[in-house]
C-alpha cells in the first residue's frame, strides 16, 4: 500500500528524500481513481514552486488533474520516461510513475503534511 | 438509483458503475482504451437501456409528432430513420432523438434518458406508448457486428443499410433492429423486450468477437466522430445552429421555436460547436475555458484522450470567426495549445459499409 518512509499531502501526492533529493508522485489511490493514464504534462527542470502550487497535469481516460508541490522548492529533475510511457503511474506510481524531484526545499513544510497512518486514516475518512 | 434489465449482468463481466443520470451503469468492464480499440477493431457491446423508447401509431399521432420537431417526419420512407429534435420557444433543444418508420402508420422513436419526463408529458397523446420501462437497448458496434449478429442468428439485419431499421425475429421472438450508431463503426440498435434482454446478451458476449463496453469507451469514440451529447454539448441553452445541426432543420415546415431560429439565421450566429485537437495527448475537458491570444473567447462543453487518434480531443463554443479549421487556440488553466478541426477527427469509421446481398 502506501509507503511508510514517504509524507502525503490531502491532494494525493507523495514525497520522499531519495538519493539526496527529494521525488514527488502522485499516490496509488490518485492513480486508481484516474483510472488509464494518458498523458502527464512535468513542470519545467529550475521552476521555483511554493508549497501548493500546481506545477504539474495528469490527465486519463476520465478525468483531469493538477499536481500541486507539497512543499516549497526547486525543481531539480523530472521523469522524461513519463512523456512517452504515462502509464507506469498506474504500474508503479511509488517508483517509475514519480513525477519530479526538488531540491533546495523548505524542510519545515514537510511537518505540514500526513505520514503514511495518517494518510490512510484520510482515505477511510474520503470513502464513505 | 434505477437498473437496466441488464444489470445483473454487468458483474460477471467485471463492471464498474457509476450514476449517469440517476442510472446505474458501466463506465468501463476491462478498460475504456481496450474497449475503444476493439469497438473500432471487431465489436463491442453496449448497454443503452437507460434511453427511452415510444411509439407512435396512426397518421394522426404522426403528424402531431412531426409538428413538434425540427424535421420532416411525415416524409420519412418506411424502413427509414431519422434525427431530429424537439426545441423550446426560444429555439433551444429539449431533446435529440432518432426516428424510425416501422410502417405507413408506425413511427418508432428512440430518445435520450435525461429529459425522458419531461418528453413523454410532451408526447403523450392518442397512439403514443412509452415503452421506455418495458424496451431494453443493446447496441452493438464495430466493422465485426454484422457478423456476429448473422452468427447468432439475427438474419433479418442482413438486409439493414445505414440509417435503416425493421422488425426482426430472434429465437422466435421480436425485436426492432436500427443500424444508425453513435461510435463511427457499423454497428445496430437492438430493441428488446426486457425480459428476453439478458439472453440476447449472454449470446451477443459468447461471441469470440465481442467485448462488454461502457460509458466511458462510449464517449471517446463519440467524440472522435464529433457527435454532440444531450446535457453537455447541446442543451436547452443551445440551439441547433450553434450546434451546427443545420441540415436536419426542415425550414418549409412549422415547429415550437422556429421564429426564434429564423432570427439566428438570419441575423448569425454568436457562436458555433466546433471540434478541437490537441497539439499533444493532453486534453481539452468540459468547462475548460478557450482563448485566442489570450482573451477568452468560448468554452469547451466536450473533451477527452481520443484513443484512435492519439491526440486529447473535444468540442467547444466558439464564435464563428475563431471555428474555421486550422484556428490556433488554447485551453483550460495550463493553456493547453488545440487547434481547430473539421468533423470528424477520426476518418477511418466502418460505419457507411455497403454489403451485397
Amino acid at each position: 500500500m502506501n509507503p511508510e518512509d514517504l509524507k502525503y499531502t490531502e491532494a494525493h501526492e507523495w514525497i520522499g528524500f531519495q538519493k539526496g533529493a527529494y521525488v514527488v508522485g502522485i499516490t496509488d489511490f490518485a492513480q486508481e481513481q484516474l483510472g488509464e493514464i494518458t498523458h502527464v504534462d512535468l513542470p519545467e527542470v529550475g521552476a521555483k514552486a511554493q508549497q501548493g502550487d500546481p506545477v504539474a497535469a495528469v490527465d486519463s481516460v476520465k478525468a483531469w488533474s493538477e499536481v500541486y508541490a507539497p512543499v516549497s522548492g526547486i525543481v531539480v529533475a523530472v521523469n522524461e520516461a513519463l512523456e512517452n510511457e504515462p502509464e507506469r503511474v498506474n504500474k508503479d506510481p511509488y517508483g517509475a510513475g514519480w513525477f519530479f524531484k526538488m531540491g533546495d526545499v523548505n524542510v519545515a513544510d514537510l511537518d505540514a503534511l500526513m505520514d503514511a497512518a495518517a494518510y490512510r486514516e484520510f482515505l477511510n475518512k474520503q470513502d464513505h | 438509483m434505477r437498473r437496466t434489465p441488464l444489470f445483473d449482468e454487468y458483474a460477471a463481466c467485471g463492471a464498474k458503475i457509476t450514476d449517469f443520470h440517476g442510472w446505474s451503469l458501466p463506465i468501463q468492464f476491462s478498460g475504456i482504451i481496450a474497449e475503444h480499440q476493439h469497438t473500432r477493431r471487431r465489436a463491442g457491446l453496449f448497454d443503452c437501456s437507460h434511453m427511452g423508447e415510444f411509439i407512435l401509431r396512426g397518421d394522426a399521432a404522426i403528424r402531431a409528432f412531426d409538428r413538434m420537431v425540427i424535421s420532416d417526419m411525415v416524409s420519412l420512407k418506411p424502413g427509414r430513420c431519422r434525427y431530429t429534435a424537439i426545441l423550446n420557444d426560444r429555439g433551444s433543444i429539449v431533446d435529440d432523438c432518432v426516428g424510425l418508420r416501422l410502417a405507413a402508420d408506425e413511427l418508432y422513436l428512440v430518445t435520450n434518458a435525461g429529459p425522458l419526463k419531461r418528453l413523454a408529458a410532451l408526447l403523450g397523446g392518442p397512439g403514443v406508448e412509452n415503452v421506455s420501462d418495458a424496451t431494453a437497448k443493446l447496441d452493438l458496434q464495430g466493422p465485426a457486428s454484422r457478423q456476429v449478429l448473422l452468427d447468432i442468428g439475427l438474419r433479418d439485419i442482413a438486409s439493414l443499410g445505414y440509417w435503416t431499421g425493421r422488425r426482426c425475429a430472434w429465437k422466435g421472438k421480436e425485436l426492432i433492429a436500427t443500424r444508425a450508431g453513435y461510435t463511427g463503426e457499423l454497428g445496430y440498435e437492438l430493441f428488446t423486450p426486457a425480459e428476453h434482454a439478458s439472453a440476447l446478451w449472454r449470446a451477443l458476449i459468447a461471441h469470440p468477437a465481442v467485448l462488454p463496453c461502457g460509458l466511458g469507451a462510449r464517449d471517446t469514440l463519440r467524440m472522435e466522430m464529433c457527435y454532440p451529447l444531450y446535457g453537455q454539448d447541446i442543451t436547452e441553452d443551445t440551439t441547433p445552429l450553434e450546434a451546427g445541426m443545420d441540415r436536419f432543420i426542415a425550414w418549409e415546415s412549422e415547429f415550437p421555436g422556429k421564429a426564434a431560429l429564423l432570427a439566428q439565421r438570419d441575423g448569425g450566429c454568436a457562436r458555433r460547436l466546433t471540434p478541437i485537437v490537441s497539439d499533444t495527448r493532453q486534453a481539452p475537458r468540459h468547462g475548460f475555458e478557450v482563448r485566442h491570444n489570450g482573451e477568452p473567447v468560448g468554452v469547451v462543453t466536450s473533451g477527452g484522450f481520443g484513443p484512435s487518434v492519439e491526440r486529447g480531443i473535444g468540442l467547444a463554443y466558439v464564435p464563428p470567426a475563431f471555428a474555421a479549421p486550422g484556428t490556433r487556440l488554447t485551453v483550460g488553466p495550463r493553456a493547453v495549445p488545440v487547434t481547430t478541426a473539421e468533423a470528424p477527427v477520426y476518418r477511418h469509421g466502418t460505419c457507411r459499409m455497403r454489403f451485397e446481398e
